[in-house]
């Protein structure tokens, strides 16, 4: 068994994924060689660009692989571990990775999937902590078979490696494809709509959930957003009902932000949008329900029904502007 | 056309969820409800089914309150269910879905649908080990489907960032549903007394044929460190107001 663990790098249409650099400090914390797997067509730039971070690149081209789909990612992968043997694989939890791909990758290998992990050890064998039932405890799972292991890791989880400076080798390897035995014809991808005010640059936001009540509601929220000077967000109920774009939303299957003011209204704290918001320089929550998951993560809270509270706040913000 | 639709009995949100002197999790305090994707999974299905003449079997491996997440099924329209009893301190993703999966062959589904993830342990692996062990093409996070004349499926794929793709496949497949692709019915009164007249077959796992077993067992469960608590703000709504505004102003600069 060598000690290489294997780092997926997640990219979607020329585009790095630059969270899945974090993959490199979960190989640290197995005391491993970070090794970087780029899969795809015509990676080479890709890469270099990830070569200072970890400790070796193995990069997998073939024009079958130009979009992701399971079977191809599949194909280039699995072969070549069960010929190298590396520790293990790990990719990040992600829709296509970490969805699609790693539970593939664990069956074709032979192997347990820990998915979602926060923390990543050897004890006897390879162990994953994850958070469950709504994230009130820590499950400390360990995989049974021997053999190459695979995980997914939770974005943010883990930190990125410092830069070296130093371009760590690159072996570009030839593979082959069977296109035909790839069963996903993917077709048009939809960039997300535009709308005013992108919410990743936003200096303050005011985010609107369910506890919200009503679509009319929501214009009380606008105005406190007005007056605060921050741009309008929502969790996802409030984009799944159709009462604000897509665009701003903020979580997992959303928006990543980082805003100096994060105001979270009715905002219960489900993990999907907690992974979206918890860098937030400040955090403010109101809520009604005093054991929302929200409070965990915020600076200031207040527990009351948000429709009393938003008046006098919004009265108080303009009174400040004057 | 046949459609299955993987249901899952998840331990409800309020319930108390506490480790004992032994480490382990008080499992009697749990009490159970459907799995919110998978509600929205069987609407699919159902509607699927309305839409190209299909049968639906609602199918759960689980604690024996799976029985009520099924009736639910059958009573907002699914034809018949399937349930399997297995306790939940055993086992792991894999397990279900070997379970799942020879549960499954007999009926030889057109397509499987599962939501996309479970509400309490969240692995988001079972439809597409499902997948894999049926031999079946799989793709997770659906926000549309499509069913072509041909049997192939027009998927929209929800990706992170408000970003989709679409994704065309060849039925038998395996789809895992996301929220907010459509709107859930609520059971009929009609429907919930015809669910009493449908087929719930129970089988055993000894009856099984089960090509695999456990992959990952939990050695340990622990509370997560505590944050630092947010300091909670009280009195009537125009003193917090007044109050949370100079903290944020005073103290934080960021008004």
């Amino acid at each position: 068994m060598s000690r290489e663990v294997w780092c997926i790098v997640e990219h979607r249409r020329g585009q790095l994924d630059t969270d899945s650099l974090q993959l490199f400090g979960a190989a640290r914390r197995l005391d491993g060689e970070a090794v970087a797997v780029v899969c795809g067509d015509e990676v080479e730039e890709l890469a270099e660009r990830v070569s200072g971070q970890c400790d070796r690149v193995i990069s997998l081209s073939n024009s079958a692989l130009a979009s992701f789909t399971p079977d191809g990612y599949a194909q280039a992968i699995v072969p070549l571990a069960l010929e190298r043997q590396p520790a293990a694989i790990l990719a990040l939890h992600s829709h296509f990775l970490g969805r699609d791909l790693a539970p593939v990758l664990a069956s074709r290998l032979g192997t347990g999937l820990i998915s979602d992990c926060i923390d990543v050890e050897w004890r006897t064998g390879f162990v994953g902590k994850r958070l469950v039932y709504r994230r009130k405890l820590i499950a400390t799972q360990r995989s049974i078979e021997p053999g190459v292991q695979v995980a997914t890791c939770q974005r943010g989880a883990f930190v990125v490696p410092e830069s070296t400076g130093l371009g760590a080798e690159v072996e570009v390897l030839p593979i082959e494809i069977d296109a035909a035995a790839i069963r996903w014809e993917v077709g048009a991808f939809d960039e997300a709509e535009v709308v005013a005010g992108d919410i990743t640059e936003a200096d303050v936001i005011v985010a609107a959930g369910r506890g919200v009540g009503s679509k009319e509601n929501l214009d009380l929220v606008q105005r406190l957003a007005k007056a605060i000077g921050g741009t309008l967000a929502a969790s996802r109920p409030l984009v799944d009902h159709g009462w604000l774009p897509r665009g701003l939303q903020v979580g997992s299957s959303g928006k990543t932000v980082r805003p100096r003011l994060y105001l979270a209204l009715g905002i219960s704290g489900a993990i999907q949008h907690v992974v979206g918001m918890r860098d937030s320089d400040v955090i403010v929550a109101i809520n009604k329900d005093p054991r929302a998951p929200i409070f965990e993560y915020a600076d200031y809270g207040v527990v009351a029904d948000l429709m009393e509270i938003i008046g006098p706040l919004t009265d108080e913000v303009e009174a400040l502007q004057g | 056309m046949r459609i299955a639709v993987l249901m899952k009995a998840v331990v409800e949100p309020e319930s108390r969820i506490e480790l004992g002197t032994d480490g382990e999790v008080q499992r009697a305090n749990f009490r159970y409800e459907l799995n919110e994707y998978d509600l929205y999974a069987v609407e699919e299905g159902i509607r699927m089914a309305e839409l190209y003449e299909a049968e639906v079997t609602v199918v759960s491996a689980g604690p024996e309150e799976a029985v009520q997440s099924l009736r639910k099924g059958l009573a907002m329209g699914a034809t018949d269910a399937i349930f399997i009893p297995v306790e939940e301190s055993m086992g792991d993703a894999f397990l279900s879905a070997t379970v799942l999966a020879a549960a499954l062959k007999p009926i030889q589904p057109d397509l499987v649908l599962a939501g996309v993830e479970s509400n309490d342990l969240g692995g988001s692996q079972v439809g597409v080990l499902v997948a894999e062990q049926l031999g079946y093409v799989a793709a997770t996070m659906a926000i549309s489907v499509q069913v072509g004349n041909d049997g192939v499926l027009n998927v929209r794929r929800e990706l992170e960032g408000g970003n989709f793709v679409e994704v065309n496949l060849q039925m038998p497949a395996v789809l895992t549903i996301q929220t907010g692709l459509n709107e859930p019915r609520y059971p009929s009164l009609k429907g919930i007394m015809a669910a009493k007249r449908k087929d719930l077959v129970r089988l055993e796992l000894s009856s099984l044929d089960l090509s695999g077993s456990q992959l990952v067992e939990t050695i340990e469960y622990s509370y997560p460190p505590q944050r630092e608590r947010a300091q909670m703000l009280e009195g009537n709504s125009e003193a917090i107001a007044g109050e949370l505004v100079s903290l944020l102003r005073e103290k934080e600069k960021v008004l």
